[in-house]
């Protein structure tokens, strides 16, 4: 229970201290440096997201801890490409000038989506079906966790798309930052939902066992 | 559709005669609803065939002009010119003709028509630079319409007929008609068109042919330099259509269009020429007045109709032979000045197009258009005012605080009469016209006016009848009358607009409503249809299976909404494309989850950037070609290995692509035969397809085939006429039905035979994008309908019901919308494509 709230809470903070760390030690904002602030955000919070989803590792046996990281790492390009790809399909501008970004964006997007997948479940096709394509049937805590946290992050980054064909000719509206901030805002929904589900869940486990 | 099929089969419930009324009726309903929507969204004006007189004018409270001074004919006022020569040069921007010291910034298309600037920096007080702002639509008909009725024309005025758009409407040259004034016309066949029987000699022109920059302006050319030296015209209007159609075919910042420009400068040089050297005392163009102006501007890409600021600012140089000795004051000063490269200074003053018929009828004397809610304007008057009083003042020069003031109480004079038509007008067109406009506003326009007119009458009384008598009206009194008509005026035009360019609310509710009835009517009925042919109904129980069947629904709506905004309808290809490829990723989900049709969810997903690819390149495309243009003189020798092997490409991949269809068409006749004409209209259909291939290699320049066909527009027509036939052919057979047993072929086999009986004419049209699309979209169906078996194997406890084919409904309607904007059209005006109409 506390481990839950304790991964939780720091891949929240993961989050807006990557944020505080951009602004402050290299004075980059979203609005007029997009890509190197993506950077720093996926850097500091990849760190934070593989080195704790790895302590939830499946089969913690067979399995060590470095592995895990290291199962991580990899999954952190391999997703990349995915969401990068569906960015595309979606509309998302191809371009020289827009190489750059949509690169970090989706790197971004990786480590709130797929690396904690990656870190847990490693190459296991079955857990990952069963997470992601039969929501039904989830069992662990950590199943819910990384299941609403991912659908958070690409509901928001989909619903982030919204704004940018308005001609209200704001710097926001510019390719990746809409999209990154309902990213990041639906990936902070989900965290909190997900929680509650935790809770909810050991709840009614400490019923039945009673 | 097979609910349907089994209910048209079972015949249980009135039958073939009962389905037919409903789909009758649901019909209906909905062309009366988009009839009203349409009533309300496209704005209407009455056309009134009434026509001012010259013998109205003693009704009105204002001085009549003295008869006894002036011999020839004046009819309203006094008539300040005798002459005129309007050269309208179409699509002109204030940019081409303002010195670019207004301007932000210096661009290449500036500065090109110096004879203006040189013009108005020398002749203060008898030439000047206008501004002219349009009303929208900017397009050169509704334009032309505006300019000589002085009102505010709508896209469809009610009582023009589509095939002749002659105006019925009072206008400037049907009262100079009336007046007994001789018109010469040249130029743009438009004119004829709207004026077919006005012109003592015309010489029009086509106007249709974009391609063609120098056919119009050089018929105007040779014909307009014989007429100047000519005595028998009083009004002459010449209509040059170059910069429009190389702004069409260029765009704004290319060589075509900066050339034209160089040429109208040149040719206004001379015509000046010719004036001013006939404008000696007693010469021909004594007292000639000549005015250039645009009809409306043009973006950078050359398009116009809509009412940006680009569109709407045009520019009008107005320039009196006759010159005044002393500059007259303006009335209202809204000029800006600035000096321009030569260090002189230029004045420009905005002018509405509105007033331009009331301003040049008053110059010339003439009735004003009955229609006419213009105000004469100040400035363009005072040009060419200043001539009255040349005879009869002989020692002027100290005389000159009295002119001013006899001037101005002339210009009173005249906005008294302008207002008194404008009253007279609204007037009777609230008491005829079906929609009129409102009460309260009517009462407001009265009321200013009924203050005007009560000033007038204290202030006319010590106004001179004639120049014997001396006394005046002190000039801060008249200054007070002109603000008072000027805001009746002006209250009246803002009132006009507001009635005639903004939407009607009411109606289009109303069509609105009837719409979503008529649709809440089709649910309700597929739902009755499930019932009567005994499917289950959906039992939505998991919240999973809820969100699959309400997803359609919700897309459907999203769109529906992004309608309401005008930034997505300028996207709609994108938003069409973004919600569908939300769509097949979901089928993407659902294929990896059940592990089969992969490659179908795959293909369409990849479909869907492919297809944005064609849109993008259709709203760049005159961008490009501009810069094509420019690349090709300097770097033809350093890209040439790589650009030809893309050019080849480019030529042989519609080629390829048109192959797959015709063998795609002929293996789909091959399984299915047995039906006798219908295979030969198939046939046919493949038959054109080999002749469009040849039609394309004949245009190319690259592959240089022989031109074996006498001429390209052969096989083009003889597609059009073969499709006619087919389609003929294919409808007769539709109605002549035969009790077949199959019921389920023949129908697939007449759709395929429609469908082929058009696709070859409208590959033709579309170019050389069409067979890709065409492709694009057989390939997308393909993967919708086999997906549709995916969904309907998910949700097995509503198989067949109707409504689950709502998302493959909704995805096939987003495919179509994102293919209609990747074959090179979108929402604007710019986005016609004029390119259709040269094919044959």
């Amino acid at each position: 229970m506390t481990k839950m709230l304790f991964l939780h809470i720091s891949c929240g903070l993961g989050l807006v201290s990557a944020f505080w760390v951009a602004h402050n030690f290299y004075s980059l904002t979203l609005l007029q440096n997009p890509a190197k602030t993506l950077r720093t955000l996926w850097a500091v919070e990849a760190s934070v997201v593989i080195l704790l989803y790895s302590l939830f590792r499946r089969n913690p046996d067979q399995c060590s801890y470095l592995r895990a990281v290291l199962r991580g790492l990899l999954g952190l390009p391999t997703g990349a490409v995915v969401n990068a790809l569906g960015a595309i399909v979606l509309g998302a501008p191809v371009g020289i000038q827009h190489f750059e970004k949509t690169i970090h964006w989706s790197l971004l997007m990786s480590v709130l989506t797929f690396v904690p997948a990656a870190c847990v479940f490693g190459s296991c096709w079955s857990d990952w079906l069963r997470v992601f394509a039969h929501t039904e049937a989830i069992a662990a805590c950590i199943d819910w966790i990384i299941c609403i946290g991912a659908h958070g992050a690409v509901i928001g980054a989909w619903f982030g798309a919204w704004p940018m064909p308005l001609d209200w000719e704001r710097p926001w509206q510019e390719w990746p930052i809409c999209v990154t901030c309902g990213a990041i805002i639906g990936y902070l929904v989900g965290l909190i939902i997900s929680f509650g589900f935790v809770v909810f869940h050991n709840q009614k486990q400490r019923v039945k066992g009673d | 559709m097979s609910s349907r099929r089994a209910f048209w089969r079972s015949e249980n419930w009135g039958g073939w005669e009962w389905a037919l009324a409903v789909f009758l009726g649901i019909m209906l309903l909905h062309s009366l609803a988009i009839l009203l929507f349409t009533r309300g969204f496209l704005l209407t004006r009455s056309e009134l065939s009434k026509y001012s007189q010259c013998e109205d004018i003693s009704e009105s409270p204002c001085f009549p002009p003295n008869h006894d001074q002036n011999a020839n004919a004046s009819c309203w006022t006094k008539p300040a010119v005798d002459r005129l020569v309007i050269i309208v040069l179409d699509a002109i921007r204030i940019d081409f003709v303002a010195p670019s010291a207004f301007f932000a910034e210096k661009k290449p298309w500036m500065d090109k028509l110096k004879v203006f600037h040189e013009l108005a920096s020398q002749n203060q007080s008898s030439a000047r630079i206008f501004k002219a702002i349009a009303d929208p639509p900017t397009t050169s008909l509704q334009r032309l319409k505006g300019l000589t009725t002085g009102g505010l024309p709508t896209f469809i005025d009610v009582g023009n007929s589509f095939g002749a758009p002659a105006i019925i409407e009072d206008n400037l040259i049907q009262q100079l008609v009336q007046n007994g004034k001789r018109v010469v016309m040249m130029g743009d066949d438009t004119w004829v068109q709207l004026f077919p029987h006005h012109f003592t000699t015309s010489y029009p022109f086509p106007s249709f042919n974009v391609k063609d920059l120098d056919t119009v302006d050089n018929g105007c050319i040779t014909n307009l330099f014989p007429t100047l030296y000519k005595g028998d015209w009083d009004v002459l209007v010449a209509h040059f259509l170059g910069v429009d159609h190389a702004g069409h075919i260029f765009g704004v910042d290319s060589t075509p269009m900066i050339e034209k420009l160089e040429q109208y400068n040149e040719l206004i040089k001379k015509v000046v020429g010719v004036l001013e050297s006939q404008s000696g005392p007693g010469g021909l163009h004594e007292n000639t007045m000549l005015l250039v102006m645009g009809d409306h501007g043009q973006t950078l890409n050359g398009d116009h109709g809509g009412g940006t600021a680009e569109e709407v600012e045009t520019a009008m140089f107005a320039y009196s032979l006759k010159k005044p000795p002393t500059p007259l004051p303006a009335v209202d000063d809204n000029s800006s000045c600035q000096l321009d490269m030569h260090g002189k200074w230029i004045c420009i003053n905005s002018f509405y197009q509105l007033d331009f018929a009331a301003t040049v009828s008053a110059l010339l004397g003439l009735p004003f258009p009955f229609g006419s809610i213009g105000r004469v304007n100040s400035e363009l008057f005072s040009l060419a005012g200043g001539t009255w009083n040349q005879d009869m003042s002989t020692s002027d020069d100290d005389q000159n605080p009295w002119k001013v003031e006899s001037w101005l109480q002339n210009y009173v004079n005249v906005l008294c009469i302008n207002s008194w038509q404008v009253k007279k007008y609204i007037d009777v067109y609230s008491s005829l016209s079906l929609i009129g406009f409102s009460e309260k506003d009517l009462l407001h326009v009265s009321e200013i006016y009924a203050q005007a007119q009560e000033l007038w009458s204290i202030t006319s009384k010590n106004f001179p009848l004639n120049k014997s008598q001396s006394s005046f009206a002190s000039l801060p009194s008249v200054k007070r009358l002109i603000n008072a008509y000027s805001r009746f005026l002006e209250s009246v035009a803002a009132l006009a607009r507001s009635n005639w360019t903004e939407f009607n609310l009411k109606m289009m509710g109303m069509g609105f409503c009837i719409m979503l009835s008529s649709l809440y009517l089709h649910v309700y009925l597929i739902k009755r249809l499930d019932k009567l042919c005994g499917l289950p109904t959906c039992h939505s129980g998991y919240f999973r299976s809820f969100f699959g069947v309400h997803f359609p629904y919700i897309v459907v709506l999203i769109r529906a909404f992004s309608f309401l905004s005008n930034s997505f309808i300028l996207e709609e290809g994108k938003v069409a494309g973004f919600l569908l490829a939300t769509t097949a990723m979901l089928h993407l989900r659902d294929a990896i989850m059940k592990k089969m049709m992969l490659l179908e969810a795959i293909a369409l997903s990849l479909l869907v950037p492919l297809l944005r690819i064609g849109i993008e390149l259709g709203q760049l495309k005159q961008a490009v070609n501009s810069l094509f243009l420019k690349l090709d003189p300097s770097k033809t020798s350093g890209i040439d290995n790589n650009s030809q092997f893309w050019m080849y490409f480019a030529e042989v991949l519609p080629i390829l692509a048109l192959t797959v269809i015709a063998y795609l068409l002929y293996k789909s006749l091959a399984c299915c035969s047995s039906q006798g004409i219908l295979k030969y209209v198939i046939v046919g259909t493949l038959l054109n397809y080999l002749l469009i291939p040849i039609h394309w290699a004949t245009d190319s320049s690259l592959l240089s085939v022989p031109m074996l066909l006498g001429g390209g527009n052969l096989i083009p027509r003889v597609t059009y006429a073969a499709g006619i036939l087919q389609l003929s052919l294919v409808i007769g057979q539709i109605f002549v039905r035969k009790r077949s047993s199959n019921w389920e072929e023949s129908t697939v086999v007449k759709a395929l035979a429609l469908l082929s009986s058009w696709s070859s004419t409208i590959i033709v049209l579309s170019g050389k994008q069409g067979p890709l699309v065409v492709i694009g979209l057989l390939i997308g169906g393909w993967c919708i309908i086999r997906l549709k078996t995916l969904g309907q194997n998910a949700e097995n406890s509503c198989s067949g019901s109707s409504l689950s084919y709502a998302l493959s409904m909704t995805q096939w309607s987003l495919l179509a919308v994102c293919v209609f904007f990747s074959s090179g059209h979108w929402c604007a005006f710019d986005g016609l494509r004029y390119a259709a109409a040269f094919v044959g």
